[in-house]
């Protein structure tokens, strides 16, 4: 609806009509390429080109203090990360890192939307609270949990100390564990909020025709909810996994990837030995092993929310 | 008898639900309280037990405000406008055209994500050297283009969405009325999508404003941002305690009030555009 008055030209020829419509479609097509052109270009520049670049300089010698010896040496720098040590314990950190908090802010997201889901009193300010921790910088969360952690002045050791637990959180033992619970208290409200749209858009006649049933809560839970639920699942679990790959700032915050190489994860220590220890091609290497990973899980994944169900 | 069993039943799993709930809320709470109580304690009662008592004081507030700390707070405003500024332009443009005339087809629409699978490292290797080939390494452009990579795709994706869900009968409508095409997008759809527009842009800003692992390779020295300059605070003394609390609360307060603008329609955008594509 044109709002704006007094400037339609009122004279469409009735006859001109289908010429019209069609010049219109094409005119529209042509604008459409015109539309997309700079978003094509961007994303050639900012994605395209990158990929292409790391790519090439993983097979070569590329170091950023000797830029004016570089070499190609092929696959040199894939083949020396098979018996890298460092390397494979940053993968597996990782590894380890991703299924510990994916898999608990699942299981407590997902919880935490089926309770709050019918709430009608105080729902908005609830949900506001609750989403609060995925909206600030992850580098302050690190920090505030470094804080709140520490031994001496940290809220949290004196008051485990006053009923007897004496917990080293970022010793060798618990520093990935505890890098991985800060992740859940920052992301968990992601999946929290992914499972309440889910929840929230999903058809009513299912649950309505369980009741009629008489089926219990676990079973409606178990043989409706979770079913339907499944693709949102697989979205929230692949976003969250991807993410959680990139584990930086706590590292950061916290451990600078010890005690020993205890925290040592991947995106840490490209950055390390990319830009501080300047060897960009083994960084480009790392990452491109870091690419197919993540090729990998993710065809998993989405293969996983396309198996038709046993029911 | 079993009607009065069914509602002990009900009132105990409602208050289990409801406990559950509230010790949520209060491990989300805590953390916060804990780093403003932090800001406002006197020096010397950083470095006593947590649970002393203390008399509130503002001088450390004052201090960081007089600091570098405000500088790298008007940078991260800046990254985060310009970005999300290229990112709205450009990324509804490219909506209405991938929404309306399917241009680029299903490779497009769901192309404009594919790049979120790509890990930053490799992203951030080209950019600071192409930056360094420029003489932007260290500066704020080269943070913006970066941010792009996460900010412009994630904008685009919401923005297909709510173009998707504006009837085709309005710019109809309007052409029959004789407006051109880019008449009817520009004066007729844009407008029915300027709430989703806002909120796709505050998200923007947010992840913007919330990045340090482009901000700190692209511009850890002369153009740091707040998260980056945040990231300084890493020695555990008193002083620094209170300093830092301040410089997490300047990061996290304009946050958390704008998120609260957005948290609605991103639920329905998750419903609806986000997860049916």
């Amino acid at each position: 609806m044109p709002t704006d008055q007094g400037q339609h030209p009122l004279s469409v020829d009735e006859t001109s009509r289908p010429r019209t419509v069609r010049t219109a479609e094409q005119q529209g097509r042509r604008l459409g390429r015109l539309m997309v052109l700079p978003l094509i270009v961007i994303l050639g520049a900012i994605f395209l080109y990158p990929v292409l670049f790391t790519a090439r300089i993983s097979l070569q010698d590329y170091r950023l203090n000797a830029l004016g010896d570089v070499r190609f040496i092929g696959l040199d720098h894939y083949v020396s990360l098979l018996s890298n040590n460092t390397f494979i314990t940053a993968m597996r950190n990782t590894a380890v890192f991703v299924v510990v908090a994916v898999g608990l802010e699942l299981v407590i997201g997902l919880t935490l939307a089926l309770l709050v889901h019918r709430q009608i009193r105080l729902r908005n300010l609830t949900r506001s609270i609750l989403l609060a921790p995925m909206f600030v910088t992850p580098i302050a969360v690190g920090l505030m949990f470094r804080f709140l952690l520490n031994q001496q002045l940290g809220l949290v050791p004196p008051l485990l100390q006053a009923v007897g637990i004496e917990i080293d959180f970022f010793g060798p033992r618990l520093a990935l564990l505890s890098l991985a619970f800060i992740d859940v208290w920052q992301w968990t409200p992601l999946i929290f909020l992914m499972m309440l749209a889910g929840l929230e858009s999903l058809p009513k006649q299912p649950f309505e025709a369980a009741k009629v049933d008489g089926a219990s809560a676990w079973f409606t839970f178990r043989r409706v909810t979770l079913p339907m639920l499944r693709p949102a699942i697989v979205v929230a679990v692949i976003i969250r996994t991807l993410d959680a790959l990139r584990v930086f700032e706590y590292v950061f915050a916290i451990t600078r990837g010890g005690p020993g190489e205890a925290t040592e994860t991947i995106q840490f220590l490209i950055y390390r030995v990319g830009f501080q220890f300047f060897r960009l091609g083994e960084a480009a290497a790392m990452a491109y092993v870091l690419v197919a990973v993540v090729l990998v899980l993710v065809a998993v994944l989405v293969r996983l929310s396309r198996r038709p169900d046993a029911t | 008898m079993s009607a009065l069993a069914t509602n002990v039943k009900r009132r105990v799993l409602t208050g289990v639900r409801v406990s559950i709930v509230a010790a949520m809320v209060v491990i989300v709470v805590v953390p916060f309280a804990w780093v403003v109580a932090a800001s406002l304690k006197p020096q010397e009662a950083l470095s006593r037990g947590p649970f002393e008592p203390f008399t509130p004081q503002f001088e450390t507030w004052g201090e960081v405000l007089r600091s570098g700390v405000t500088a790298s707070f008007t940078r991260s405003v800046i990254v985060g406008l310009a970005t999300v500024s290229i990112a709205v332009v450009v990324g509804s443009l490219g909506a209405y055209a991938i929404s309306r005339f399917r241009t680029g087809g299903g490779t497009m629409r769901f192309g404009v994500l594919a790049g979120q699978m790509i890990p930053p490292a490799v992203l951030v290797i080209p950019l600071f050297l192409i930056a360094f080939q420029f003489g932007l390494n260290d500066s704020l452009p080269a943070v913006v283009a970066s941010h792009l990579t996460f900010v412009l795709p994630l904008v685009t994706w919401f923005l297909i969405g709510f173009f998707d869900e504006v009837p085709h009968e309005y710019e109809e409508q309007a052409m029959v009325d004789g407006y051109t095409r880019w008449r009817a997008f520009y004066k007729v759809v844009l407008p029915q999508v300027r709430p989703g527009i806002g909120a796709a842009a505050i998200f923007g800003f947010i992840l913007s404003w919330n990045d340090m692992f482009y901000a700190l390779i692209l511009g850890g020295g002369q153009a740091r941002t707040l998260p980056v300059a945040i990231a300084g605070f890493n020695t555990f003394r008193g002083v620094e305690l209170g300093r830092m609390s301040v410089a997490i609360l300047m990061s996290v307060i304009p946050v958390l009030i704008a998120s609260f603008f957005v948290q609605r329609r991103l639920i329905q955008g998750l419903g609806s555009g986000g997860l049916k594509g």
